[in-house]
């Protein structure tokens, strides 16, 4: 079992299409130090370069510059795959995390091998079931007696609950959550919401959620992050974050954007 | 009637094996993988040349099944090189698969003539696996006793694929046709598992055109024409035929497809259709079985 590691961004920068016509400059020149166990909730417009930030750490493309460090450890060039031991992710599409036309313990069973190289055992044992109905009990589901089902049979809900249950498996160093709960109707919503709250406070682990929903960003987690045109234009701790708002939190919003859009427009004239 | 059940079960044993590959490629990795028409022919080269130049027959044969494996792996890795440069999206990623594919079967066809020094490698007057086994059991191998041993074969090679499906390693390869995405995050290099998955695929149907070479007592370097077409067939008949509540169970479908459609093939014949049309009947059976799903859907909706 590894141990939750803190995250370090070091300047880093993501240009897509660099050099031509197309250039984006998804993140641009990012510095954060998230703590071993603290949760970060990013908020910011479309564009903002809030998900670009996730892919980033999860390695899902290499960065333009800069270096991304886990545990202290230079990640920067591993691949995907080769970084993902250490890291839970769960995506907004809940068919994202699942394999549909897999069984959901064999879908448990690809999540309990993550920290080993997988061989040629069988990878669904007796010993692993009674341990997958442990982990399905508490979600009040009834998963736990739908082992054979296939996945594509679940409901949206069913499936994120299964993705969390995955990505926080065999206890990765850094759960990433991209708009987990947004696009599940409002009740499920809040219960994956919750789930999520009492797997990463149990396990103590270092996460990063990236959210459209204010309410959400300021409810959970100890701190809070707002992305604007590739950049952190604010962010607050625990104590600034229980002062504010919803409110308060679009007044700041349209503060950044609505200074940028002066820039522009001063640019433009 | 009876020449047309043999015959149909013979062939449809022999040609199990190469359904159980592309079953592999194209529904356990999403790969519709082209190279089995050039590695069925180099199963039977390989062997067929081992064989006339006095080798051992089970060597020939495993033989002819490693160099299947290593067509496989190919194809694998010409993807992985193809990919390299896709944006990701979906039609971009089915068009290195098909290239992958299509270029390892160009390829194969000249190794295959190069293999046999020639096009057409005959095996009269040698022994062949089929030989060794009538020594071993004391049965002559034709008709009903070449069906047991067939079918004994094909329902060992169902239970091992079934085995190796539901290893650690097996789910993966499953999951890397299944959800990509996730099995990545979950950190299996899926490169890895896609060309484990080819190389044994490809394996698959070259053991069936080694078997076939020695059943019929010739290789020919035009046999693999229309192979992916003829399994997609077996496939996708015995997916609507039999069902495919599971793998487990899928694994029998198929095997039950490939029967079935070399029963077919063996009514059309007697029914005085060319060998020469087969192809066309072959393409025609497919679109026929893939629209099965639509029309039951239709149908049942009025």
């Amino acid at each position: 079992m590894s141990q939750p590691t803190d995250l370090k961004l070091q300047a880093v920068r993501k240009l897509f299409y660099p050099g031509t016509a197309n250039e984006v400059v998804a993140l641009d020149g990012v510095d954060l130090e998230v703590p071993v166990g603290q949760f970060v909730s990013i908020i910011g417009s479309n564009g903002s370069g809030k998900s670009t930030l996730l892919n980033t750490v999860a390695g899902m493309y290499p960065v333009s510059s800069g270096k991304v460090l886990l545990g202290g450890v230079d990640v920067t060039r591993q691949r995907e795959y080769q970084r993902s031991r250490a890291i839970g992710r769960v995506f907004q599409d809940p068919t994202a995390g699942t394999a549909p036309s897999m069984t959901i313990e064999e879908n448990l069973a690809i999540s309990f091998m993550r920290e080993r190289r997988s061989g040629l055992r069988l990878g669904v044992t007796n010993r692993r079931r009674a341990s997958m109905r442990a982990h399905l009990e508490p979600l009040k589901m009834g998963l736990e007696h739908r082992l054979k089902a296939q996945v594509n049979k679940l409901s949206g809900g069913q499936r994120q609950a299964m993705s969390l249950l995955m990505a926080t498996e065999s206890e990765p160093s850094i759960l990433l959550l991209d708009e987990h709960t947004a696009a599940l109707d409002p009740k499920v919503a809040a219960t994956i919401m919750d789930l999520t709250a009492k797997m990463v406070s149990e396990r103590g682990l270092t996460t990063l959620m990236v959210t459209h929903n204010m309410e959400l960003a300021l409810r959970y987690g100890d701190r809070l992050i707002m992305m604007h045109a590739g950049r952190i234009v604010l962010d607050l701790d625990q104590a600034q974050k229980q002062e504010l708002q919803v409110s308060d939190l679009i007044e700041k919003f349209h503060e950044v954007a609505g200074e940028a859009f002066a820039v522009d427009r001063l640019l433009l004239d | 009637m009876e020449a047309i059940l043999t015959s149909g079960l013979q062939q449809g044993l022999l040609y199990c094996f190469m359904v159980l590959g592309v079953y592999i490629t194209f529904r356990v990795l999403d790969f519709p993988d082209l190279s089995v028409d050039g590695s069925l022919p180099l199963g039977a080269a390989v062997t067929a040349a081992m064989i006339a130049g006095g080798q051992s027959p089970w060597l020939a044969t495993l033989a002819g099944v490693g160099a299947g494996l290593c067509a496989g792996f190919v194809t694998g890795i010409l993807h992985l090189l193809l990919g390299l440069g896709s944006s990701g999206s979906a039609t971009a990623s089915y068009g290195a698969k098909l290239l992958a594919g299509i270029l390892t079967m160009t390829g194969l066809y000249t190794v295959n003539l190069r293999v046999m020094g020639k096009s057409n490698t005959p095996l009269l007057g040698v022994d062949g696996v089929f030989e060794k086994i009538e020594d071993l059991l004391g049965w002559v191998m034709t008709g009903w006793n070449l069906i047991v041993v067939l079918a004994v074969l094909a329902v060992a090679m169902k239970y091992v694929i079934d085995w190796f499906l539901r290893t650690e390693f097996g789910l993966c390869l499953r999951a890397t046709g299944d959800n990509e995405q996730m099995i990545r995050a979950m950190g299996t290099n899926t490169a890895v598992t896609r060309i484990v998955g080819l190389g044994i695929a490809n394996a698959l149907v070259a053991l069936t055109g080694s078997l076939v070479a020695q059943q019929q007592g010739f290789a020919d370097v035009g046999m693999g024409i229309g192979t992916i077409v003829a399994g997609l067939a077996g496939v996708i008949m015995g997916e609507v035929l039999f069902g495919e509540r599971n793998v487990s169970w899928v694994l029998f479908s198929v095997i039950g497809g490939s029967i079935v459609y070399r029963l077919l093939i063996a009514v059309s014949l007697r029914l005085g259709i060319a060998p020469t049309d087969l192809k066309l009947l072959t393409a025609v059976l497919v679109v026929v079985a893939l629209s099965v799903p639509t029309v039951r859907r239709k149908v049942v909706r009025i």
